[in-house]
């Protein structure tokens, strides 16, 4: 389980959610992992489904969107220089403080999913939440994972 | 055999992570021959949500059926598993 170097982005600004995807929405969209028009698929279904978990201590996102908009299953990681709000999912208007970002580029159920199953177990433990928010490259992000499987 | 469906609002991500964990939980509770698990994306279901006796979905769903419904967002987040998995397992038995 290993997250590319290229999508990993440490210590983000970002004043609103939106910012945070439009943002790694770019970045998915200039390596062509993405489509054009991905990032505007991506906010329409953040606004229709948020991908907040209430996780401990602060909050994950997993925003994605409709396998159709996706060239090349991956996923990126930001860790947020300050937290931002996004909605929880499966909540009705319950605003939570989100300091990590995995971006999912899916376009099939199968694919990585052995990632997004791990990623989802680690997301259960508040020390390795903390960790993620803290960790200064993709390195140390891959090393950290590599550690807790 | 019960029909169980999963739902999250792409049918790609969240639900799948979900399907995962229920059939781990199903076996090792020796459920698997009891139920059956469909996934699907929440648009697409809404107007058959009759057809299955267990439901869980990771996103919010329209109020006419909310109460129908098991939040399946602690699957994901680890908290409140297991009281989700006594409501899961109430509608199995039922």
């Amino acid at each position: 389980m290993k997250l590319e170097k290229d999508l990993v982005v440490i210590d983000l600004k970002a004043g609103s959610k939106e910012e945070v995807l439009e943002a790694m929405g770019k970045l998915l969209i200039g390596k062509g992992i993405v489509k054009e028009g991905f990032i505007e698929s991506i906010l329409q279904r953040e606004k229709d489904f948020p991908t907040g978990l209430p996780t401990e201590p602060f909050g994950v996102a997993i925003p994605h969107t409709d396998g159709e908009m996706v060239n090349d299953s991956k996923i990126a990681f930001a860790s947020l220089k300050t937290p931002v709000k996004f909605l929880a999912m499966g909540r009705n208007d319950e605003r939570i403080d989100v300091k990590v970002v995995f971006m999912l580029a899916l376009k099939t159920p199968e694919d990585q999913l052995e990632m997004l199953q791990k990623l989802v177990g680690l997301f259960q433990d508040p020390q390795t939440v903390m960790e993620m928010a803290e960790i200064k490259d993709a390195e140390q992000l891959n090393e950290l994972l590599r550690n807790k499987e | 055999m019960k029909k169980l469906l999963i739902m999250c609002g792409t049918g790609i991500a969240t639900s799948t992570v979900v399907k995962g964990k229920v059939e781990e939980w199903l076996k090792e509770n020796n459920l698997s021959h009891e139920v059956k698990i469909y996934q699907s994306k929440v648009s697409d279901e809404i107007g058959r949500i009759d057809d299955y006796d267990v439901i869980l979905s990771t996103t919010l769903v329209p109020d006419n059926i909310r109460d129908k419904v098991i939040d399946g967002v602690p699957l994901l987040t680890g908290i409140g598993i297991d009281n989700m998995y006594e409501k899961v397992l109430a509608e199995i038995k039922r």
